[in-house]
């Protein structure tokens, strides 16, 4: 499938070549320099064939923008804060204070089933029925949790309660009193205190703290030729022979080993989830800030990349009086193809555009293209009605727009511009990098956005109360085998 | 020779497919769009039980399919078989497949089926995707209160807005 992606510049920049991407910016830091800056355009780089080059473009709809330092940003130059955490089942928000409290599980009635993994529900047992009489003298405690999936029912482990709300925290009493809680507890203590001990005997202790080093740990304890000292079990009922630690060893070595069946296992409790914030990783300006209730699927700040840069897409047909663009290719070697590109432009302010191609060297195509400047007129709603009014506007930018040849349709917010594609190797995906300088002029909070450093430069060079943005970034065009 | 009993509490849509030998026992409620189908043997439907809309009974074999008391059978599931006990569950698109049988308090579980030619014993609950059994230890007391009162609620609301086949 032919696609266009966007391309990261922080990849670039962290990871391979610091300079080529501060060089990328220059051609935006000025909105009027022409095509003289594609001298200074180095090539994007990244090699289509490496692995990697998955990792470092994105389709347009999953990137962010920062409007702070005016830049696209992609998943890994963002930082990820928690915004809220709530129970997936009951969708109770929980308050930040008290997971850690809670050991990030549900508070309340949500556990899951041992037997299916479902949810399980609080059922209520009639007291005038059979059920009641078998616990004889004992108070009778009608409610219990019930799997709707797989019939599994607490009552098989003896778990009843009195009332039915706060069973999580009653469940937490039964399971801090069971022996194999005192066990768990006791050995995390006597481990701590080997780390430490041999923490401050090495240097080289953090080994612990992997799983395998205490798979390891285990195995040496099964053996019986260990330097630690020996654990002794605080619960007799609990303690364990050389045969069960032998036996736990070589249950730990298994992979995917199927417990689910087990009949001795008890209800957990749901995991919390987490919404996240995500904020820009130069500046530290939110990006992403979702509204925290669970219930809502709002965002209260929601920066993403397609309403900052313009949509190209590699259109199917120009407009309804046009008849549909036959699939971009076949591609042969040597031979030229057209590809119709389309931009659009998301803002409500006029955008200019300049596409630039990549150094021939570093490409496996040729393109026919000079450096290519032209206008996209601003979104309006009002587009999306009228329908013969495109003529006018039409003829009159193309009048005034320089290389208009490349161009070959304007309608509202867009323009479809064409491109002729040489291949110069075969490939399995051909892709065509392309550098887009996009411009607009920015008269949004323009007081407060002056103060930084990145708009004040932009601010500046115009002298006029808002501030010019200018965008540049490379975009891939995969456009499938070439032969 | 097509033979219809119908128990006189019983309560039996007039849109419902009925064809052969069929029984149906007092208190027992077909929905809308249920088919009960005696191609060979009769099909002798107990007391108390709640056939849903687009199940489907059929009784392919000569000998008779019995369904015992108070049992459910939600929509679209399929019962072939050679019969039931009491107090079972076959859930939405369940299948009681081949001569199967199944016991007393048995759930068949959403989208699950016996195997072709199974004895389901008591208390098994087929459920999941994996088609995974277990054995329920819960004596259904709550159960069995619950569809009482879904029964209740039935015969009060379903002769309101049916048609009704009379009882002769």
């Amino acid at each position: 499938m032919p696609a266009v992606l966007y391309h990261c510049a922080c990849s670039s920049a962290a990871m391979r070549h610091p300079e080529p991407a501060h060089s990328l910016e220059m051609p935006g830091g000025d909105g009027n320099k022409n095509t003289g800056s594609c001298s200074v355009l180095v090539s994007p780089v990244d090699d289509p064939q490496l692995p990697s080059f998955a990792l470092r473009v994105s389709p347009l709809e999953s990137l962010y923008y920062c409007d702070h330092c005016s830049s696209v940003r992609c998943t890994r130059c963002v930082v990820e804060e928690p915004a809220g955490y709530h129970c997936p089942n009951c969708l109770f928000d929980v308050p930040t204070a008290s997971v850690r409290s809670e050991k990030n599980s549900c508070a309340r009635n949500c556990f899951h089933c041992p037997q299916c993994t479902h949810v399980l529900s609080v059922v209520e047992e009639p007291s005038d029925s059979s059920g009641g009489a078998d616990e004889g003298g004992e108070q009778h405690l009608p409610f219990s949790l019930s799997c709707s999936l797989c019939c599994w029912s607490s009552r098989e482990i003896g778990w009843c309660f009195e009332k039915a709300t706060g069973i999580s925290a009653h469940v937490e009493r039964l399971r801090a009193a069971s022996d194999r809680t005192k066990e768990h507890a006791a050995l995390l203590d006597h481990w701590r205190s080997v780390q430490r001990a041999s923490a401050s005997s090495s240097s080289s202790a953090s080994a612990i703290h992997s799983a395998a080093a205490f798979k390891h740990r285990l195995a040496a304890a099964a053996s019986k030729d260990t330097g630690v000292p020996e654990y002794r079990s605080p619960t007799s009922a609990a303690a364990v022979g050389d045969a069960e630690r032998a036996q736990m060893a070589e249950l730990m070595s298994l992979e995917n080993a199927d417990c689910l069946s087990r009949p001795d296992l008890l209800p957990q409790r749901i995991r919390l989830h987490m919404k996240l914030a995500r904020r820009c990783r130069e500046c530290h300006h939110i990006l992403i800030k979702p509204v925290p209730k669970a219930q809502a699927t709002q965002f209260k700040i929601q920066l993403m990349a397609a309403n900052f840069l313009p949509a190209i897409t590699l259109p199917t047909r120009l407009s309804l009086k046009h008849p549909p663009l036959p699939p971009p290719g076949p591609f042969v070697v040597d031979r030229v193809a057209p590809v119709v590109l389309r931009f659009a432009n998301p803002l409500y302010t006029e955008m200019t555009v300049r596409v630039h191609q990549a150094p021939a060297s570093s490409t496996q195509v040729h393109l026919d293209l000079p450096t290519l400047s032209f206008t996209l007129p601003p979104f309006t709603e009002l587009w999306e009605y009228d329908e013969d009014e495109d003529e006018d506007i039409s003829s009159s930018n193309l009048a005034g727009t320089p290389d208009q040849s490349a161009v070959v349709d304007r309608h509202a917010n867009r323009v479809a511009i064409q491109i002729a594609v040489t291949p110069l190797a075969p490939a399995p995906n051909l892709t065509v990098p392309l550098h887009i300088t996009c411009t607009h002029f920015d008269d949004f909070d323009a007081e407060k956005d002056s103060n930084s450093s990145a708009a004040a430069a932009a601010a500046a060079s115009t002298q006029s109360p808002g501030r010019t943005v200018t965008n540049s970034f490379w975009v891939y065009l995969l456009l499938g085998p070439a032969h | 020779m097509c033979l219809l009993l119908i128990a006189p509490r019983a309560l039996v849509c007039k849109n419902t497919t009925i064809e052969g030998d069929v029984q149906i026992g007092n208190g027992t409620v077909v929905h809308v769009g249920a088919s009960i189908i005696a191609k060979n043997g009769p099909i002798i439907i107990g007391a108390n039980n709640i056939i849903n809309e687009r199940a489907v009974i059929t009784n392919i074999h000569s000998t008779p399919l019995a369904i015992g008391d108070d049992n459910l059978i939600e929509t679209d599931a399929v019962v072939e078989g050679r019969g039931m006990g009491h107090r079972n569950t076959v859930q939405v698109r369940g299948r009681i497949a081949g001569s199967s049988t199944l016991g007393n308090n048995c759930v068949v579980g959403v989208m699950c089926s016996t195997g072709p030619a199974e004895s389901i014993s008591d208390n098994t609950v087929l459920f999941g995707s994996m088609q995974s059994r277990r054995i329920r230890a819960d004596a259904q007391a709550e159960l069995t209160a619950a569809h009482r009162k879904h029964l209740e609620y039935i015969h009060e609301m379903l002769p309101r807005y049916n048609h009704i086949i009379e009882a002769e």
